[in-house]
């Protein structure tokens, strides 16, 4: 062994390179107030290796990044956690280089003569920003579609350049293949070289003037190796230890549902950019985007000379510290204003449904090769939700709310549909004060109609106690998947009720014999029935020239048939909320 | 007085305890590598089964071969007499993708009653297509000259292909051929599929 490093050190002299590189003095002793550099330096090397291996993994087009990362998630043998540690070290990174950065600017590392390694330290900070907000696209899901579609809108705001810039950085006017392509060369290739180049000018500049002394000296000088490197060593295995608590934790990264341009979704950045997220909301693009980070940029740049005096050195810890808090400060704002607005809340819960789904089908029945954004397109419960939203919600509500989870700031004017024709809705239905409450008629002109007035209202508290038993057997003509069916003879018990005692066939037919002044209900609330009346309501069947404002969706064309098959087979399928 | 006395850190002590202050190092040198190496490690070992996956996937995958149609048992001429058909699998998984009606590659096939034998298209020495010769009544290989008999073993000594056509699983069912279709490993005498 000692022949052969003989042999390698004449040819290479590393020996020397070796000692050079661990018999660094440590004057004043090692501390953990210098680890900071080491733990950003162990971070990025872990992202260059776990980025790699993602690497093998993924493939960055629209119709495959996605898939490949949902691939890497629920397929490769544990994909899940290497996208985890690669996902919570960039989030430690940032952390890190905050950290990093105060401690220079507190012991006055950046000063005369370091002023050259301060402006690398700040362009490497720029660089690891980029990095995160390239890497924030790739898996092409809805959080970082949207997100970085706001991104990129800003960098129209450059004057003179910017909307060109914008379509380089874009690679054409809307995000597509070539929005990836760009991004991943940029994560892969541009980025981290450039992070290599200025680590390598950096460290080289810090080795030249040596750690900066912060008085007064703790012990007697050492060495880098081995008491700092312990040190380092020690705070890495930290940063490790909570980034695979994190993945564990949240079982790796989180991947929403795919891209989507029709679907829309809140933009939000990851949490360390939430503070110009929100900044955004007070100051114009142009403030936001150019005028403050070019002012704060030229400020940072000149900090070294600011602090070559004791109240310029106080001035920049006091910058620092108040960039920091007012940060904070937005960052707070940003999640409490989220936190308080329920429409956000439901867009994530709708969000996580839809991500949860399109996992579902994937597993389930694979991704064809036009991408898992036609498997939540042409998903009837997905569609179901959305077409309710935009057409029926207006009026009509389901579980109080819009079909998928947002809430309606009008009443509601039409019934509640969440488990429409089941016994419980039914029965529900056929008591006078629900009936005319907001929750079914109360929005509408059969509020005081023959039903409410002359009908329901009249009934003796005999005919009353029937009413459940009518609601029995309309919902079992319902035919709904969720409710079992009724014996012969006890739907033959029921229409006693129906034709004798409560004498509901005066008005409404039940055998299709065409007769009756209301609503048909042969086969009341079946998925014919449904689809008949979405279609026409002014059918003579249904509600003729009584309907009051529910639009003929079929005959009008303001759906089509099969729209109109897809919310109905959405409403049948589960009963109502509890 | 006392603060004189006491020795700096790292100096040996006057009452030559020597040894504490060694092994005090040792544990530094030791521990400094050992958490030096395990932060080296870290990010490769954080991902190093996601490229071993393939191997895994494919011990998993051997007992999924499905059954795929290939033709109405009434095509099949009752004679014997082999012919060659294509097959189209009705799902092939590429990692992430799902495609549906693939066209995968093509056998022979041949019916003795209601028995099918399938041979793989392929000749088991380096891949290339057989032929089936209807004058000589055999198959033979294009590129280099193997020859086999009906029943797919190899029929001429100076044949290069080290087993007969591989067959594959068939059956008889709602009056269609179905079989399992495989690639195997050429040119080993034992028939190893491939997945």
């Amino acid at each position: 062994m000692n022949r052969f490093l003989d042999w390698l050190d004449d040819r290479s002299g590393i020996r020397a390179l070796v000692k050079e590189a661990l018999y660094e003095k440590v004057p004043g002793g090692a501390r953990w107030r210098y680890v900071w550099g080491s733990c950003l330096t162990f971070a990025f090397f872990t992202q260059v290796v776990t980025g790699t291996l993602l690497w093998m993994s993924y493939s960055p087009s629209a119709q495959t990044a996605w898939e490949s990362v949902y691939f890497i998630q629920y397929q490769v043998w544990g994909g899940w956690f290497l996208r985890g540690v690669h996902h919570y070290m960039a989030q430690a990174m940032i952390v890190l280089l905050v950290l990093h950065l105060m401690q220079v600017m507190i012991d006055g590392a950046y000063k005369a003569p370091r002023e050259l390694n301060f402006w690398f330290g700040i362009a490497l900070m720029g660089v690891t920003l980029a990095l995160s907000l390239t890497g924030y696209l790739l898996p092409w899901d809805q959080k970082g579609f949207w997100a970085t579609a706001v991104a990129t809108n800003l960098v129209a705001e450059v004057p003179l350049v910017g909307p060109m810039l914008q379509k380089i950085v874009v690679g054409g006017v809307e995000y597509g293949h070539q929005t990836i392509t760009r991004f991943f060369a940029l994560h892969a290739g541009i980025l981290p070289a450039a992070l290599i180049g200025l680590v390598v000018g950096h460290i080289y500049l810090f080795r030249k003037h040596g750690i900066h002394v912060k008085e007064p000296r703790p012990k007697r000088d050492s060495y880098f190796w081995p008491d700092q490197i312990l040190k380092d060593g020690v705070a890495c295995l930290a940063v490790m230890l909570a980034v695979v608590i994190l993945t564990l934790y949240f079982k790796g990264a989180p991947l929403g549902p795919p891209a989507d341009p029709s679907n829309e979704f809140p933009a939000r950045p990851e949490w360390y950019f939430l503070f110009l997220f929100q900044l955004l909301k007070y100051v114009p693009a142009f403030w936001g985007a150019v005028i403050i980070p070019l002012v704060l940029g030229l400020l940072i740049f000149i900090q070294p000379f600011i602090g070559a005096s004791k109240r310029g050195h106080q001035f920049n810890i006091g910058f620092w510290w108040c960039l920091l808090a007012g940060s904070a400060g937005l960052t707070f704002l940003a999640f409490s204003e989220d936190q308080a607005n329920i429409n956000h809340g439901a867009a994530i819960k709708e969000a996580d449904w839809q991500a949860q789904r399109v996992v579902e089908i994937a597993l389930e029945e694979g991704i064809p090769p036009t991408g898992a954004v036609t498997l939540l397109r042409e998903d009837h419960q997905n569609r179901g939700r959305r077409i309710f939203a935009a057409h029926c919600a207006s009026c009509h509500r389901y579980n109080g709310h819009d079909g998928r989870g947002y809430s309606v700031e009008d009443d509601p004017s039409a019934p509640e549909l969440a488990g429409f024709a089941s016994i419980d809705w039914l029965t529900k239905l056929l008591n006078y004060e629900h009936y005319i409450s907001p929750e079914y008629f109360g929005g509408t002109a059969f509020k005081d109609g023959t039903m409410a007035e002359k009908v329901l209202k009249k009934f003796n508290e005999d005919q009353k106690k029937l009413l459940p038993q009518v609601a029995l057997l309309l919902s079992d003509l319902a035919e709904l998947p969720y409710q079992d069916t009724l014996s012969e003879e006890k739907r033959e018990n029921l229409m006693d009720i129906y034709y004798d005692d409560l004498a509901c066939i005066d008005c409404h037919d039940i055998d299709s014999e065409g007769e009756g002044s209301a609503p048909d209900l042969t086969a009341y609330g079946s998925r014919k029935w449904m689809i008949d009346f979405i279609v026409n309501p002014e059918h003579e069947r249904f509600y003729g020239k009584k309907n009051d404002r529910m639009p003929a969706f079929g005959r009008d064309e303001k759906l089509s048939i099969q729209e109109i098959e897809t919310v109905v087979d959405w409403i049948r399928a589960k009963p109502a909320e509890k | 007085m006392n603060k004189r006395n006491k020795p700096h850190p790292g100096e040996p002590e006057e009452n030559g305890d020597c040894c504490s202050e060694d092994s005090r190092r040792k544990f530094i040198v030791v521990s400094t590598i050992g958490i030096s190496a395990a932060c080296a490690i870290f990010p490769i070992a954080s991902g190093i089964t996601t490229i071993l996956d393939p191997v895994k996937k494919s011990k998993e995958n051997q007992s999924k071969v499905p059954w795929t149609k290939v033709a109405p048992l009434g095509n099949l001429s009752e004679d014997g007499k082999p012919a060659k058909y294509e097959v189209v699998l009705s799902e092939v998984k590429d990692a992430w993708t799902t495609y549906k009606n693939v066209p995968a590659g093509a056998v022979y096939l041949s019916r003795s009653g209601s028995e099918v034998t399938a041979f793989n298209l392929k000749c088991p020495h380096l891949g290339c297509a057989v032929d089936y010769r209807s004058k000589s009544d055999d198959y033979f290989c294009p590129c280099h000259n193997s020859t086999f008999g009906l029943d797919g073993s190899v029929t001429d000594e100076d044949s290069p292909s080290p087993r007969g056509l591989d067959t594959m699983e068939t059956k008889v069912e709602e009056g269609a051929v179905w079989i399992r279709f495989q690639q195997f490993r050429p040119n080993i005498a034992k028939k190893i599929p491939l997945s």
